[in-house]
């Protein structure tokens, strides 16, 4: 509760006046000779309890009604939002999420969260009268002075966006903010908690934290949580895209909301260079990972396009956008010593009959002179390079580029980036190593868009190598040994696989895992080339280099030239084109829970208001002036009537 | 003169007789009935003559009609002696928005004393306190009533009351049947004072109470805090009169019941009189009530 004339506080020192003068007047008592004493005194005695209950509730209607009336002329506010206070609060820090998920519609209203929580703001804003709002929105994570609350639902850095939020960021902002600004200030929190916006993992917080408690003045933060029901809604996700000749294979992900159950069909249209086909998507269950090839024009070097399913709950999550450039050829270097394992390796980066894909073979010792940046992926099996040669695989790998390193059948003199080779070993006669335990969702090995697996548990091997390092394993042999690693290394991956396509060796040739996992790593490499096509909405690749002007190409949904910069579309930045896509974290319906907020945000003593982004809810304030004045009536009323003498028939 | 005497109330009230309501035992004659047979114009009845009795009382007539011997007897006229019990206990200083208790029974005393000493009745006074237990004997001669006056003149109230020890003395010690007047305003135990009167009775006594109040203490209509201090043993309170007025009268109608039934037990004549009552209509009133009816 806030009072908006704190001032007419002190006249709840009234409240004390009837007590007061009760007590002085029986302090000035007066003095009387008296006869019939014994029935004073039997009165007096009898009337300890019942009557001096009624007389005490007669005070205490007298000092609350006196109460209630300052309380009323102080202007209250009662909200969860404003906490209690004996003073007005000088500044109000808007944290607003402007994520792309803060589009959606509660399940009981026609407007998005953001609209409602920012129209409830703007209402508690006018309640609180002359105090200074500042707007700090996830988008720009730029404080802005707000003039009038009024404007706030109209104000360009308070509409909706296709971008993710950064609340470590915010809050850090915020802390900023309020070093520099005194006063008695309120942080207010507006966000529908989505984990992924909240990163509640992310080491930042502990400086965040330190930041907030630094501050010479505390401020009250209040969390507007806008969770709740919401309106049935479907998102369509851009998953990669990737050209392949005259084809574009564009990999996508169908979400339906959680509350969703059965089979439903979605119609996805294709917007491609003007044209717009239409099909109908069977969506079994909550979400639906397809890839979808797009035949292009014959001599088309760019073009774009977008796909859209019908609008629903939130506007923001219907459409995925793509661009693609020239057809560019897939180049592959094995790195191997002639043999089986070579041909095998060969066979897998270019399958015959893709005549996009080649490859080039080389021995180790003409490695550094055959690897180019147009590579799209080495398959290095011989002895981890030294020397130049490390260096210029070093190079590659930082450029994006990836390489898959096989076991070399020796172990390692020297590692390379921290990893090597351990001795080959056998298992016991009569047995394999087979490959157990692998990452289904990550990795070379992970299981089709579709869902089927690969079948890696057909992998046997009977010598094989163990990759030994700081790596990731992403598939183990029985025993528990890693069998498959991977190391990051800047925008490329080095992966360790711990046999050869070799009959001496393993199975690995028959291509159940040999060819999948090369296709996906020879994949991966060749997205740097179609990188420069794709971006995500709020990130610095969407941003325009200088000299460049933005102009939108696609028509899809109602553009906002003010915030052109954080919207998904397809533009022309100068001569690029690119198409900008919400961040993939924003269709995952996870929600923050109570518990990590309170870990998040400890030491802020945070006051949370759960459902604020619900339409039918009341508003974040409200001015309760009306309702003392009504306590004052029902006190004075009361009094009046306990003061009321007992009525003839009850004397007789 | 005493402020305590109304000569025109008194000269009013002259022509109104006081009448004992039972017969009294008196030792010279007077207006009052006796239970002896005596020599009244009064005929009482007729009774058989035994050898011994006075020929001259024989009915003549009687013995020619019936050829028995008859004996006329008649009523017995007596004085009749009054006590009038005082009550001196401090409550009786009390004078709140009448006068004092004192005070009013100072007149009502000294007027009954006044109109029986005037019909040749004898009027005797008895003052009581905790402490003290002053008695003047009753007379008949109108000298005396100077002496009563002037006992009643100097009487101060202070202490506790005493009323039921005098009672019970006086019960003791008046031989013969009397007409006993009590002033007090009974702030006393209802049940000892009922024993205190049953003893009266007992001893055949007519007993006529003059309950005295102030207004005030029936009222008790108080506006602000008050501390009410004893006018017998000096106990204070302090309290809000308004918060407890309705108990204070509840006590009160308790105790007036109470008392009433005491008295109407003892066959004594109850007076509730408040302090602001006129006390010319309030004796005559008393006085008619005493008259036989034939004489109303």
């Amino acid at each position: 509760m806030l009072f908006l004339s704190p001032l007419f506080l002190w006249f709840l020192a009234a409240a004390a006046v009837p007590i007061a003068i009760h007590l002085i007047n029986r302090r000035r008592h007066k003095t009387i000779q008296w006869a019939a004493m014994q029935f004073l005194l039997k009165a007096a005695r009898q009337s300890r309890g019942k009557k001096k209950l009624r007389h005490i509730l007669i005070l205490t209607c007298r000092a609350l009604g006196v109460a209630a009336l300052a309380l009323a002329a102080a202007r209250p506010i009662v909200s969860g939002l404003i906490g209690w206070g004996g003073g007005s609060i000088d500044t109000v820090v808007l944290l607003l999420d402007r994520s792309a998920s803060m589009e959606i519609k509660p399940g009981d209203g026609l407007e998005s969260r953001r609209q409602i929580v920012i129209k409830k703001v703007r209402d508690a804003m006018a309640d609180l009268g002359a105090t200074r709002l500042v707007l700090i929105d996830s988008a720009s994570n730029k404080p802005q002075e707000v003039p009038s609350p009024e404007i706030l639902p109209d104000l360009a850095a308070a509409a909706g966006t296709d971008t993710a939020a950064d609340f470590p960021a915010l809050l850090t902002r915020a802390a900023e903010f309020l070093t520099e600004t005194s006063g008695r200030s309120e942080v207010w929190l507006a966000s529908d908690l989505q984990a992924s916006n909240w990163h509640p993992d992310d080491e930042r917080w502990a400086a965040t934290r330190a930041g907030l408690a630094s501050l010479p003045q505390k401020p009250a933060f209040r969390v507007l949580s806008l969770t709740g029901a919401t309106a049935p809604d479907s998102s369509v996700r851009l998953l990669a895209t990737r050209r392949s000749g005259d084809e574009l294979l564009i990999d996508l992900e169908v979400l339906r909301s959680g509350e969703a159950r059965g089979t439903t069909s979605i119609p996805l249209t294709t917007h491609l260079n003007g044209t717009r086909t239409t099909e109908t998507l069977t969506v079994p269950g909550q979400s639906l990972r397809f890839q979808k090839r797009v035949a292009l024009p014959s001599a088309s070097d760019t073009g774009h396009g977008w796909l859209t399913i019908p609008a629903d709950g939130n506007a923001r999550n219907n459409a995925a956008f793509f661009a693609y450039g020239p057809a560019h050829p897939v180049k592959t270097l094995v790195v191997s010593a002639p043999g089986e394992s070579a041909d095998y390796l060969a066979l897998a980066a270019a399958p015959p009959g893709f005549g996009n894909l080649s490859t080039q073979r080389v021995e180790a010792g003409q490695a550094a002179t055959a690897i180019t940046a147009d590579l799209a992926a080495i398959l290095w099996a011989a002895p981890l390079p030294t020397g130049a040669t490390a260096e210029t695989v070093q190079r590659f790998l930082t450029s994006g580029g990836q390489v898959l390193f096989l076991a070399p059948g020796s172990a390692s003199d020297t590692p390379f980036i921290d990893l090597k080779w351990s001795d080959p070993t056998e298992p016991p006669a009569g047995k394999f190593f087979i490959l157990k335990d692998w990452n289904h969702s990550d990795g070379p090995l992970r299981d089709g868009i579709e869902g089927t697996p690969v079948a890696a548990n057909r992998l046997k091997a009977i010598r094989r190598q163990i990759p030994l390092g700081d790596a990731s394993p992403l598939g183990r042999w029985e025993d528990g040994e890693p069998a498959i690693t991977r190391r990051i290394i800047d925008h490329g991956t080095a992966w360790f696989l711990g046999s050869i396509p070799d009959y001496t060796w393993s199975n690995l040739g028959d291509a159940d895992v040999l060819l999948p996992a090369v296709q996906r790593i020879i994949a991966a490499g060749t997205e740097r080339f179609d990188a420069s096509y794709l971006a995500i909405a709020g990130s610095a690749a969407a941003g325009i280099l200088p000299g460049e002007t933005r102009s939108r190409l696609d028509d899809q949904g109602t553009p906002d030239p003010a915030n052109a910069e954080y919207e998904a579309g397809v533009f022309r930045l100068g001569e690029r084109l690119l198409a900008v896509n919400r961040p993939p974290q924003e269709d995952t319906p996870e929600i923050l829970s109570r518990e990590a907020l309170d870990t998040v945000l400890d030491g802020t003593n945070y006051t949370l208001l759960d459902q604020a982004g619900q339409a039918n809810d009341p508003a974040l304030s409200r001015d309760v002036w009306r309702a003392f004045l009504v306590a004052v009536l029902f006190f004075f009323i009361s009094e009046g009537l306990l003061c009321l003498p007992k009525s003839p028939s009850s004397k007789s | 003169m005493h402020s305590f005497i109304d000569n025109t109330l008194l000269s009013r009230l002259g022509a109104l007789p006081i009448e004992s309501r039972v017969p009294m035992l008196g030792n010279v004659a007077g207006k009052h009935r006796s239970p002896h047979r005596g020599s009244s114009v009064e005929f009482a009845e007729y009774r058989k003559y035994v050898p011994g009795d006075d020929t001259r009382r024989l009915d003549w007539k009687a013995f020619a009609r019936s050829d028995r011997f008859y004996i006329k007897e008649f009523e017995a006229d007596t004085n009749l002696r009054a006590y009038f019990v005082v009550d001196a206990s401090g409550s009786m200083k009390f004078a709140g928005k009448g006068e004092a208790k004192i005070q009013y029974a100072r007149r009502i005393a000294a007027s009954l004393a006044y109109l029986l000493v005037n019909q040749g009745d004898a009027a005797g006074l008895s003052i009581c306190t905790d402490k003290l237990h002053l008695e003047v004997p009753p007379s008949r001669r109108a000298a005396h009533l100077e002496r009563f006056f002037s006992t009643l003149g100097k009487l101060e109230p202070a202490g506790e009351t005493g009323l039921l020890g005098a009672l019970h003395t006086i019960a003791e010690k008046i031989g013969q049947r009397a007409f006993v007047v009590i002033l007090s305003d009974l702030f006393t135990d209802p049940a000892a004072l009922g024993d205190a009167l049953q003893h009266l009775r007992y001893r055949k006594h007519d007993i006529s109470l003059f309950h005295l109040m102030d207004p005030q203490e029936i009222g008790f209509e108080f506006e602000r805090p008050h501390r009410f201090v004893d006018l017998e043993d000096g106990t204070a309170l302090v309290v809000e009169p308004n918060l407890i007025a309705d108990e204070y009268k509840t006590a009160l109608r308790d105790f007036l019941t109470a008392v009433r039934a005491k008295c109407h037990d003892a066959s004594a004549d109850y007076q509730l009189v408040t302090t602001d009552t006129p006390l010319e209509p309030l004796l005559r009133e008393f006085l008619t009530a005493r008259l036989p009816k034939s004489k109303r």
